[in-house]
Formats: C-alpha cells, sequence, structure tokens
C-alpha cells in the first residue's frame, strides 16, 4: 500500500495539534443547543445538559492527548534511527499511530457537529448519522494498514516469522469477532426486505454489508495480525534492554489496537442515536477509551527508552 | 600496538546481547565521541579506555547493576585478552 505522508498535522507539534482539537471540541459542546432528546429523557434543563455533558467528555479529552504524546514519542523514535534498516518500518509505524491518534479526536468532533446540524434540521438526522459511521470507520482502517505494513516490514527485517499456531490463533479470534459483530448488525435489519434504509443505520442491507461490515472485518483482521506479529516481535528481539523496550511498546501497542477494535465494535453494533444517552454503550465507550490512553502512553514510554538508547 | 582488526565484531557481537539491533550504533557513538576515530578501527587499548564511558552511557538505560556489571566485564575481558 503506497504510503500517505501525514502532512496535514507534520509541521504542527502533534500535543499543540490536540489542544486545538481539544479546544474545539469542549467549545463546540458548550455552545451547541442542548439536544432535546437527551434533555427530556433525562428531565435536564439546558444548563444541566451542558454541564453533564462537559463532565463525561473532559476524560475522553485527556485521553487524546495520551494518544498524540504517545505518538510523538513514536515520531521521534522513528526520526532517531531514519538512516538505519529500520527507519522506513518505525516512520511508518508512527505514521500509522498518528492516524490511529486522529481517529479519537475527529470522528467525534464530526459526529458532534452533524447530529447538532441534525437537532436543528430533523431531516437530516439519518445523513448524520451515515456520515459519522463512514468517519469512524476510515481512519482507524487506514491506520490499521498502514501500521499493519509496518509490522510486516520489522519483521521481515529481523528475519522473524509467526508460527502457525500464532496465526491460527489470530485467524480464529478474527472469527469469533466477525461472526458476532455480523449478528449483532444483521439483527436490526429486516432480512425480508433487503432495500430499506429502515433500521438505526439507515442503509440498505447490501450497502451495509459492502461499505461497512467488509472494511471493518478487514481492518480488524489486519489490526490483530499486526499486533501479534508486533508482540513476536518485541519477545523475539535481541538485546536485554532493547527487548524491555520494545515489549513496552508492543504492550502499548496491542492495547491500543484492541481498544480501538472494541470501540469500533461497540459504535457499529450498538447503533448510534444521535444524542447523549447515559448507557452502557457510553460508560463500554468510557472504559475502552480510557483503555486506548493508556496503552498510548505506554507506547510512549517504549518509545521514549528505545530513544534514549539511540542517544546515549 | 597494531590495532587487531577483529576486535569490532567482537565487541559489537557482546553489546548485542544488550541492545540488539542498536548496538553497532551505540559503539559507533562511545567510539567517535570518546576516541574520535572510526569505530572498526577500535583497539583493545581504546576498549580498556571507553569502558568505563560505557558503563556511564548504560547506567542511564537501567538501573539493574547486575545487567551494567555482566556487560561491563565481558567487554573489560575482551580488553584483556
Amino acid at each position: 500500500m503506497r504510503q500517505v505522508n501525514f502532512r496535514a498535522l507534520r509541521s504542527v507539534h502533534p500535543l499543540i495539534a490536540c489542544a486545538v482539537l481539544g479546544i474545539l471540541y469542549l467549545l463546540l459542546v458548550s455552545i451547541f443547543p442542548a439536544n432535546a432528546d437527551s434533555m427530556t429523557q433525562y428531565g435536564w434543563s439546558s444548563t444541566e445538559y451542558h454541564t453533564i455533558y462537559l463532565m463525561i467528555v473532559i476524560p475522553m479529552v485527556a485521553t487524546w492527548f495520551a494518544a498524540f504524546y504517545g505518538y510523538n514519542w513514536v515520531r521521534s523514535y522513528a526520526k532517531s534511527i531514519e538512516n538505519t534498516a529500520e527507519g522506513d518500518s518505525y516512520r511508518q509505524l508512527a505514521n500509522g499511530v498518528g492516524w490511529l491518534a486522529l481517529s479519537l479526536p475527529v470522528p467525534t468532533i464530526a459526529s458532534l457537529i452533524l447530529n447538532s446540524i441534525a437537532n436543528a434540521h430533523p431531516g437530516f438526522h439519518a445523513s448524520a448519522i451515515i456520515i459519522s459511521n463512514y468517519i469512524a470507520l476510515i481512519l482507524p482502517l487506514f491506520a490499521f494498514a498502514v501500521i499493519g505494513n509496518a509490522a510486516r516490514m520489522l519483521t521481515a527485517t529481523a528475519s522473524i516469522r509467526i508460527s502457525l499456531a500464532g496465526a491460527r490463533s489470530v485467524i480464529f479470534m478474527f472469527v469469533l469477532l466477525g461472526v458476532a459483530f455480523c449478528y449483532l448488525i444483521l439483527k436490526h435489519f429486516d432480512l425480508g426486505s433487503p432495500a430499506s434504509n429502515n433500521n438505526p443505520y439507515f442503509m440498505p442491507i447490501w450497502i451495509m454489508l459492502l461499505t461497512i461490515i467488509v472494511p471493518y472485518l478487514y481492518a480488524w483482521f489486519v489490526g490483530l495480525l499486526a499486533a501479534y506479529e508486533f508482540s513476536v516481535l518485541a519477545t523475539k528481539t535481541r538485546g536485554v534492554l532493547f527487548s524491555q523496550a520494545l515489549k513496552l511498546f508492543a504492550l502499548g501497542l496491542v492495547t491500543v489496537i484492541g481498544s480501538s477494535i472494541v470501540l469500533e465494535y461497540i459504535s457499529s453494533a450498538a447503533p448510534r442515536s444521535g444524542h447523549l444517552e447515559l448507557n452502557g454503550r457510553l460508560l463500554a465507550t468510557y472504559v475502552f477509551r480510557i483503555a486506548a490512553g493508556i496503552g498510548f502512553l505506554l507506547i510512549a514510554q517504549g518509545a521514549r527508552r528505545l530513544r534514549k538508547i539511540e542517544e546515549v | 600496538m597494531v590495532a587487531t582488526p577483529a576486535i569490532y565484531p567482537k565487541v559489537i557481537k557482546i553489546t548485542h546481547v544488550y541492545l540488539g539491533p542498536a548496538a553497532d550504533r551505540f559503539i559507533a557513538r562511545q567510539v567517535q565521541n570518546h576516541l574520535g576515530k572510526q569505530p572498526e578501527l577500535i583497539t583493545r587499548e581504546d576498549l580498556a579506555s571507553i569502558i568505563d564511558w560505557i558503563g556511564v552511557a548504560v547506567s542511564l538505560l537501567t538501573d539493574d547493576r547486575e545487567i551494567i556489571e555482566e556487560y561491563l566485564n565481558g567487554l573489560r575481558k575482551l580488553a584483556k585478552q
């Protein structure tokens, strides 16, 4: 796959970019009109709605900082070894981690804007849900593909091959995930009316299959394989001190990829409603966003140690 | 004394146990920064003179004294051979 340069943020420090996105998001949450459905459901005033919404999203914005912090360190390490045999691979890995970091704020902000438009113009509700679903798909899909390429290049450079048992484990996990995912989505559809848009996704089943389900399954397989390859790389790479740092990095990457898969799972299998709901979906999203944030911090710690090895 | 061509690969081999793929870059930095010469030209005397610097550098990477001493002892043995 042709590498796309992370041009948009390359000239801006990642944490500054994150701060801009975070401030933008908090401002939008504060100034957009309260959603009538949420206010009715919970008996909130407009002020209560905005206060509660802010309390919910502030910790999520904190995880964005963790993500961009992790990306910054990976980028820094990749830069420090750019003229080595692994340089290209780690640069690609840094790009992938960057896209994964972006996949936290961008769909969230986009969804907020689209749903706010839909609040004012109810006829836009279906479009808002559809666009939100595609934005939530595209960034992680791209990120996983890039990270997958990087993992493959690194294992090839290190002459490391994954075992048959390992490959089968990845495939088995993927099949489990995929079958359950398909069931959770398809149960919302009337299979007797395949062309109908009358479902929470506002799409006919065949479009849902081809443009949402299949890309998600592809992304998850690539992501799971990349996570596994990186774990094997970290375990089999020689060098006690180097391996310790790489294992931390790999643990972080596995946590981030795993959390991202679960978050995509939740957002697709539990359809978006377009407004704030205090339910299990929100709680689960919260838990796995925090897990992703911890994963990015582990990535940062691993990358820091790897970078230090190149500095001393 | 005449430079012993074989010592550089042995230094890398010992360092590789601890620093893996970064071993050659690490040794190159120590030799270039403290001796001002190409790493491939390192002699046993050169190695003996930079072991302490290597110890300082490695101690910035880990607090595990056992690993540090194990590594430095390996280099000291090589310098004395």
